[in-house]
């Protein structure tokens, strides 16, 4: 579903950012992507949806290297792939409607449609009564389930999470991750971006660990740490 | 997918975005509303001149005169030549008969010339000529050739009015055309400088649907509408602007007019105001297609 072959990306002027990344996400696989601040978790992530371009390598999602793939084509991928954007992106001005209702308006919902929808996800992630609110009146883990809610309410093939839980209470954060996971089961490939190593620890997940632009860790880090915690 | 929900949804953001900064919008709907009151009104003067130029060239009288001692058998050929030739009505007029006409449209200074021991007028001969020789141009051979007679000492007819008119009606058409191609260029620049602030207070809007799979056409199409719905409001403002001007004006014009004789007053087409439609659309899509291809980088 996902696979990247010596991807490198670097901004001008800077020193990579990313270097010679290759992993390989399989179809309805549930995958972290942990590491320290400024490791690169965020711009790997943006690879995959084309808010940026690898400086070199190939990015394949089903098959397709999207690293090439003309500006044109570019809606067409982010339709099938839901971001929870790290810094939110949520719109002050428009309603929580409004601002989830945005993924179903660019394929051109029905505006009754787009609203019945966006009261089922937000049912989903416990905010129904929030529909006709504004962002700035929400709670930081209010806002952060808006925006999940933004992501799911496509039904994408495709879920990116860039710190979904980074701004929830415990008690949240669990009911967001078992949302994540239930997405998952129902056919979702989820990759969770996450410096939570208790998350990781406690969803025995593949883990993916990033480290100044590197990926120095495969698959069961996940089973390690929680190994690791049992036996402590 | 659907076109309708599509087409709905650029209307309200169009109409929304309009409402979120109206300050900019009603400098771009009044730009547009000034530029076709103006368009309307050059519309309604240069009408007005052809009609007075019509309405003189309708009253062309050909005065021909007649050399003393021209022999009546002449005379009579050479109005038997002029009505052939013109398909018009020619008269002899006698001296005794156009001296008393002149005295009859001089009133009481009239008089006077009932003193006048020799009839001073010669003899000449009236033409009025039909419609298709009342071009300017026309009028000017035939008066040409009668010139060139022997037995004509001269030829009149309204020709500097007439030309003058002509020439006034030419200048006003070519002057609007410079004028109003320069007035829309403006207009269009005016209009796009709004659109881009329209573009800029959105940005952020724009970056988030770029981001859910919104394409470009999809971000660039309410912008678009928002053109046409203030080139569409500008010229319903200049039309109802003129409208008002003529229903006060009307009466009154009417009266200044009289003197001419031509009536009517300021004549008023129902297709122009289906031009200043078109045009006001025109320049607001033209100037939303400028600010689109220049600022929104998508
Ligand atoms: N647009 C940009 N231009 C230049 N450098 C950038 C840009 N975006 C990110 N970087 C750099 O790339 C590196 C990785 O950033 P990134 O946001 O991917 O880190 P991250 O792993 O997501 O960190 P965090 O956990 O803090 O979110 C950082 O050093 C950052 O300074
Ligand atoms: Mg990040």
């Amino acid at each position: 579903m996902i696979q990247m072959f010596h991807v490198t990306k670097s901004y001008p002027g800077d020193p990579p950012v990313l270097r010679d990344i290759h992993l390989d996400i399989q179809k309805g696989e549930f995958v972290f992507l942990t590491g320290p601040s400024g490791a690169g978790k965020s711009t790997l992530l943006k690879l995959l949806f084309l808010a940026e371009r690898a400086t070199s390598g190939q990015v394949l999602i089903s098959g397709k290297n999207i690293a090439r793939l003309r500006e044109s084509g570019v809606p067409y991928l982010r339709r099938n792939i839901g971001v929870v954007f790290q810094d939110f992106k949520l719109l002050k001005n428009r309603t929580v409607c409004d601002n989830v209702g945005f993924t179903l308006d660019v394929v051109g919902t029905p505006r009754d449609v787009v609203r019945q929808k966006v009261a089922q996800i937000l049912k989903r992630v416990g905010l129904e009564h929030k529909i006709d609110v504004l962002p700035p009146k929400l709670s930081g883990g209010e806002q952060q389930r808006v925006v999940i809610a933004r992501a799911l309410v496509n039904d994408p093939a495709i879920l990116l999470a860039d710190e979904p839980t980074g701004n929830l209470d415990p008690a949240l954060t669990l009911e967001i991750m078992d949302l994540l996971c239930d997405v998952n089961t129902r056919g979702t490939t989820v990759l969770v971006a996450t410096h939570d190593a208790s998350l990781i620890a406690r969803y025995h997940k593949r883990t993916l660990r990033l480290e100044r632009g590197t990926l120095v860790a495969e698959h069961d880090v996940g089973l390690k740490a929680a190994a690791r915690m049992a036996a402590g | 997918m659907s076109a309708p929900a599509k087409a709905a949804y650029f209307g309200r953001t169009a109409l929304l975005s309009m409402a979120r900064a109206p300050f900019i919008h009603v400098v771009a709907v009044a730009t547009i509303a000034i530029a076709l009151t103006a368009y309307g009104l050059a519309r309604m003067a240069t009408a007005q001149v052809d009609k007075w130029a019509a309405a003189i060239a309708g009253e062309v009288e050909m005065t021909v005169y007649l050399a003393d001692g021209t022999a009546p058998e002449e005379a009579e050929k050479l109005v038997k030549a002029l009505t052939q030739q013109t398909q018009g009505q020619a008269k002899l007029v006698s001296p005794a008969e156009a001296l008393g006409r002149l005295s009859e449209s001089m009133g009481t200074f009239g008089q006077a010339l009932e003193g006048l021991s020799k009839n001073p007028l010669p003899w000449s001969i009236e033409l009025n000529v039909p419609p298709p020789s009342r071009e300017p141009a026309t009028l000017k051979t035939l008066a040409e050739q009668a010139r060139a007679l022997p037995m004509v000492t001269g030829v009149d007819y309204g020709e500097a009015a007439l030309e003058r008119l002509t020439a006034l009606s030419k200048g006003l058409k070519w002057g609007s055309v410079l004028v109003f191609g320069l007035v829309f260029i403006i207009t269009v620049v005016i209009v796009s400088a709004a659109l881009q602030l329209a573009i800029h207070s959105r940005r952020e809007e724009i970056e988030i649907q770029k981001l859910v799979g919104a394409s470009d056409r999809f971000v660039r199409a309410p912008f678009l509408i928002e053109g046409l719905i203030q080139g569409a409001l500008g010229a319903g403002l200049a039309l109802a602007g003129l409208m008002a001007l003529l229903a006060w004006l009307g009466p009154q014009a009417n009266e200044w007019l009289r003197f001419l004789d031509v009536g009517g007053g300021p004549a008023w087409r129902p297709e122009w105001a289906l031009e200043m439609l078109g045009l006001g659309a025109g320049l607001g899509f033209i100037g939303s297609l400028l600010a689109v291809r220049r600022f929104l980088r998508v």
